[in-house]
């Protein structure tokens, strides 16, 4: 069973993304409510060994962690339909109950405090597993356990499993409208920095964006958070697909991320997906050719990141990366005439300063789940355009800071004690960092970014000819 | 061929050398005792029997009665009195019917035009008892007895006018009135003996000679009709060879007649070790030996029996159905037998595609060589180069493909390829040369660039190959997995290149805390992306742009096929137009990737030293030390970024050159360079 994936669940955000992409993996691969294969799940051909592993008695156990500070949404699970399909040892509640109070430094200090437990738990699936490829958080920024706690287990993972990667689907506030949660700009700040510095990838799922995308794509007048967190689930299990059905690429985490992700910072992506339904709501049957979808992938209002569509600045942004899963029967030969069409029409905006194209990844559809559409797409890109994304949470960071309201909550904890703020300063400088690296970016001479001389380094490389180290020796 | 089994055929029995009368062989017996008999022939016989005197002392009434009588025996091949046969012994043995001299002068001349009938007539029956004897073969025995029963006739016409003779009833121009028609076929017939034996001709020369002769008498009808009818009488016994062959896929021909001839040293098991594929095209092959009526649809008799040997040979006995009408020895209608050969070929190839894409699951199988072979599921190989990291990284000749073995079914047994059977099918191999040196492209780069054969690895060499059975191998032959393999072996180096370029930017990403900006680390990440770039758009190329559509069409085109002939050629096909676009022919461009490749290579190995070095400088306490690292490490970066960079510009040039003849080349370079801006 290699490169498996271990997933951990944190807060009540992350616990009820993470049930619905359990769901939507156990419908895709024929696994019942209580782990057990289906009768009709016979076709093979699928690798469920990535996500699942199998218990002594045949059933199929997620490689899944739940952990939350509060029992609310895993009591909820644990009473729902799908109680038997996990390993309740995986399951972490803390003692007391009482959650993080939307606060970073509160979940942030209780991970610090629960950690070898919830460590033992990662050790044991990482050594129940023969030869791990990394984990997969999910959780949200701006709440308090997901945050906090989610930030701490970053950097734990960072240090305990270094080799590993880490890649999180964090879920990005709605900005819209007015939060219940008004330390949101400090938590997600401060989380931030964690998802900069400690995680390979970070999928940026943004609420505004979500919210936006069920209204004006699905037109529901009130989504509702199962609504958009089916949302997510759907990019999430698309976003794995080369992972769990084998093709002739992309069948590991690493070469997945490898291509998309240029620098080591520059690692936040965003998402499209269509055609687009909510919990298999009957929906408008359209004809979807490969071409359909790659040219619906890149139309801004089926991306789930609100910065895109919104900044004033779009024409200078562009795309780095991108890659497009394209799940069902496709003819190979459509994906060339798309690329080109879409080529000739222009209609990506890629970087200047290195080759740049949109790569495909075909990839199998599960047999198992029935849709009234023939092909389906998910599109990841890295997109200079994310950068304002982080700006507007610097913005409002900045705008709380200066009224210096709610730091008393932060106080309490260890981390800021004796008015210690320099987390805070030094999260903000690292973010603001990032914004700039992602518009430099943007420049054609971004490959020279910083250098201060890159002529000198130049002209210097003449005497240069032989080979620096004897390492280098081949 | 050389190797065809000798044809043994028993020896005809001694009673037939015993008894010469019996047979017709004392005339070839009293060749020898007359030899010196011969000149004194009739003086001695006239002066030591004393009974006879010579004719001319006769009445020429007399004189007739015994030239009829004579001549009657002549006709049947017996000296006479006063008529004797003579034999020239030269380059061609013949005879001749002599006379008397003092006979009458017309008597002489009458007998004179009697006597070709008598040696047509002794010519044959000598060809028919020769030509009975085994060795000669079922065609020449089936002429033989034709001319057995034409002789019969004859015989009994000879019967009949000695008869009249003894009734009084024949004059001697009577008898040569009564000899007109037998003449015309006689001399016929003797003209084709003639050929047949002078030639020594056996199975279809004979069919073609009795043929063109009829051709060439079309003009005398009773001629023509007569030798048809011998064609088909000859011709029998050869349709009915054919018969078994096209009915039952058997070559059922004791003394070698047949146009087809089997090579039994070639066994279908040759089929997956011989790179040649030679048991499909030379176990059965054509000889020069075509009887003209057959020449047209010669290829598809073969291919028949050839289908229908396969069926046996897989232990299924099928049997063409027979009717009435579908038999071949049926000479009715003109191109009957034509119509019966079709119909059995239609069936034999129908029923052998459908057993081979039905029972033996062709289909299944190349889609599982697709997911090995061609990695159209290439997780077991990531899980594969993983466990076998150590091994791979062997000299050649260190490897031991027994691990490899073990570690490649561990692989299998793992991941998604568990649930396909045939996985089990799968072995490794590992090649002494590199690919280059494979495909033979070494030759003609300059000496200094061949690589040392010591320093290659296990990822060069590795192979993976697939046992086939029979009868699949007679489309997946050694041959054609052996450019399975080519391919393979291309794909396998290139992930290999995308892993270690994937190790180098997990590096990268170890080093997240430090601010890249204006360091040699953004440009040496940048540099992995340009790599990475490279190389997954070069295996996006071959396996979307390339495999994925090829296999699409040869898959649609497999639906369809009539013959397993059509499935090896769209197969075959398939293959090369795979290795073509594959880049394996065409030595400039592979060359070119190669090196491409063996960049990335090199700076992936050196990337844990450039990175640590960089952390070093930044951590490091003395700055003028740092300096001078900085700089060595900076400059290496370059140096590969320069290296790759005039490495990939000079890609190319060279694609678009290739790109007229091969156009699928245009698209590798919209993959790899971009578009050009035009």
């Amino acid at each position: 069973m290699p490169r498996e994936i271990i997933t951990l669940q944190v807060g009540q955000c992350g616990n009820q993304i993470g049930m619905e992409f359990w769901k939507q993996l156990c419908l895709e691969h024929g696994i019942s409510k209580d782990g057990i294969l289906e009768d009709f799940a016979t076709q093979g051909g699928d690798r469920k060994d990535v996500f699942f592993y199998q218990a002594d008695d045949q059933h199929y156990i997620p490689r899944a962690l739940l952990i939350d500070l509060e029992p609310r949404v895993i009591n909820g699970i644990q009473n729902g339909e799908y109680r038997n399909l996990y390993n309740h040892e995986n399951i972490f509640l803390s003692d007391h109950g009482g959650g993080a109070g939307n606060n970073w430094a509160s979940g942030y200090h209780q991970g610090k405090g629960v950690e070898e437990e919830i460590m033992d738990m990662i050790d044991r699936e990482a050594d129940g597993s023969d030869s791990l490829e990394g984990f997969v958080l999910c959780h949200s920024i701006a709440g308090g356990t997901g945050s906090g706690m989610g930030s701490y287990l970053l950097e734990t993972l960072n240090d305990r499993y270094s080799k590993k990667l880490v890649q999180t689907y964090s879920v990005f506030p709605n900005q819209m409208e007015t939060s219940d949660v008004v330390v949101q700009p400090y938590n997600s700040l401060l989380t931030l920095k964690r998802l900069t510095l400690n995680a390979d990838c970070v999928v940026v799922l943004d609420n505004t964006a979500l919210n936006r995308i069920a209204v004006e794509r699905l037109h529901l007048t009130n989504p509702t958070f199962a609504q958009t967190n089916s949302l997510v689930s759907t990019v999430m299990s698309a976003s794995t697909t080369t992972l769990r059905y084998p093709g002739y690429m992309n069948n590991d985490l690493v070469g997945l991320l490898a291509s998309l992700i240029p620098t080591p910072r520059c690692h936040f992506l965003m998402t499209g997906y269509t055609p687009l339904t909510v919990e298999r709501q009957a929906n408008v049957i359209r004809k979807t050719t490969v071409l359909d979808v790659m040219r619906r992938l890149l139309q801004t209002k089926n991306i789930m990141v609100s910065s895109y569509a919104r900044n004033k600045e779009a024409s200078q942004a562009k795309y780095i990366s991108i890659l497009n899963i394209i799940q069902g029967e496709v003819d190979p030969t459509q994906v060339h005439e798309s690329l080109q069409r879409i080529r000739e029409r222009k209609l990506v905006n890629f970087i200047d300063w290195g080759p740049a194209s949109i790569q495909v990844a075909l990839s199998k559809k599960s047999p198992y789940v029935q849709t009234s559409h023939r092909v389906s797409g998910l599109m990841l890109a890295s997109h200079t355009s994310i950068r304002h994304l982080f700006s507007r949470c610097l913005s409002q960071y900045d705008k709380l800071r200066k009224k210096q309201a709610f730091l008393d909550n932060y106080r309490k904890f260890p981390m800021f004690a004796d008015n210690d703020l320099s987390e805070f300063d030094e999260s903000r400088d690292i973010i603001e960092s990032l914004v700039d690296e992602y518009k430099a970016c943007e420049s054609p001479d971004y490959i020279k970014w910083g250098m201060e001389d890159p002529g000198q380094l130049m002209t210097g490389e003449g005497n240069a000819s032989g080979v620096a180290d004897p390492k280098l020796a081949f | 061929m050389e190797s065809m089994t000798p044809i043994s055929c028993p020896t005809t029995p001694r009673w037939n050398q015993d008894r010469p009368f019996l047979t017709g062989r004392f005339h070839q017996e009293t060749r020898a005792s007359s030899k010196f008999a011969d000149s004194k022939r009739f003086t001695l016989d006239s002066s030591s029997s004393g009974v006879e005197q010579a004719i001319g002392c006769y009445d020429t009434p007399v004189q007739e009665l015994i030239v009829i009588d004579d001549l009657l025996s002549a006709l049947v091949g017996i000296e006479g009195r006063y008529i004797s046969i003579k034999r020239f012994h030269g380059k061609e043995d013949s005879i001749a019917f002599q006379v008397d001299p003092s006979m009458d002068l017309a008597l002489q001349e009458l007998a004179k035009r009697i006597f070709p009938l008598c040696e047509y007539y002794l010519l044959i029956d000598q060809f028919v008892e020769s030509s009975s004897q085994f060795k000669n073969g079922l065609v020449n025995h089936a002429f033989a007895a034709a001319l057995r029963a034409l002789l019969l006739d004859y015989q009994a016409m000879v019967a009949q006018l000695e008869h009249q003779f003894r009734l009084g009833r024949l004059s001697i121009q009577g008898l040569w009135f009564y000899c007109q028609p037998m003449m015309g076929s006689m001399r016929a017939l003797a003209a084709v003996i003639q050929q047949a034996s002078t030639k020594q001709f056996v199975g279809s020369g004979v069919l073609n000679l009795l043929q063109s002769q009829a051709k060439a008498m079309a003009g005398d009808n009773s001629v023509r009709s007569l030798l048809e009818k011998m064609t088909e009488c000859a011709s029998n016994a050869y349709l009915s060879i054919l018969e078994r062959w096209v009915y039952e896929g058997i070559i059922d021909d004791p003394y070698g007649e047949f146009f087809i001839a089997e090579n039994r040293s070639l066994k279908k098991e040759s089929l997956s070790q011989d790179s040649t594929a030679k048991y499909w095209s030379q176990r059965y092959s054509l000889k020069d030996t075509i009887p003209g009526f057959l020449a047209n649809i010669a290829a598809t008799i073969l291919t028949t029996g050839k289908y229908l040997n396969v069926m046996r040979e897989c232990g299924h006995n099928v049997q063409v159905p027979i009717s009435e009408r579908s038999k071949l020895t049926i000479f009715g209608s003109n191109h009957h037998y034509l119509e019966c050969i079709k119909a059995a070929h239609e069936f034999a190839s129908i029923e052998l595609v459908n057993l081979i894409k039905d029972k033996y699951d062709l289909v299944g199988r190349l889609r599982s060589i697709k997911h090995y072979l061609l990695l159209d599921q290439g997780d077991f190989l990531v899980h594969f180069m993983d466990i076998a990291r150590e091994e791979l990284n062997k000299k050649v000749h260190e490897i031991s493909v027994e691990k490899l073995q073990s570690l490649l079914d561990l692989a299998l047994r793992t991941t998604a390829a568990a649930a396909d059977p045939r996985h089990e099918d799968l072995t490794c191999c590992v090649d002494r040369a590199s690919l280059l040196t494979t495909l033979g492209m070494h030759k003609d780069t300059d000496s200094n660039s061949i690589e040392d054969p010591m320093s290659i690895t296990g990822l060069e060499t590795f192979s993976l190959s697939y046992k086939v059975q029979w009868p699949l191998s007679i489309v997946i032959s050694k041959k054609a997995l052996s450019k399975y393999q080519l391919i393979f072996r291309f794909l396998f180096h290139c992930k290999h290149v995308e892993r270690q370029l994937c190790g180098a930017w997990q590096i990268h990403q170890g080093i997240r805390s430090m601010n890249s900006k204006g360091t040699a680390i953004l440009r040496s990440s940048l540099l992995c992306r340009s790599m990475l770039k490279f190389i997954s758009s070069l295996l996006h190329y071959l396996t979307f742009e390339v495999l994925e559509p090829n296999w699409h069409v040869m898959h649609d085109r497999l639906q369809s096929t009539r013959s397993v002939d059509e499935v090896i050629q769209h197969h075959d096909f398939f293959l090369d137009k795979c290795l073509r676009g594959c880049l394996l022919l065409l030595p400039d461009v592979l060359k070119k990737m190669e090196k491409l490749k063996s960049v990335c290579l090199q700076y992936a190995a050196a990337t844990q030293w450039l990175i640590s070095s960089s952390i070093d400088i930044n951590s490091q306490s003395h700055p003028q030390k740092t300096m001078i690292r900085d700089t060595t490490v900076t400059e290496s970066i370059f140096n590969f970024e320069r290296e790759f960079n005039s490495e990939l510009q000079s890609l190319g040039p060279v694609l678009s050159k290739g790109s007229q003849a091969e156009p699928y080349l245009t698209h590798l370079s919209q993959w790899i360079l971009g578009v050009s801006k035009e």
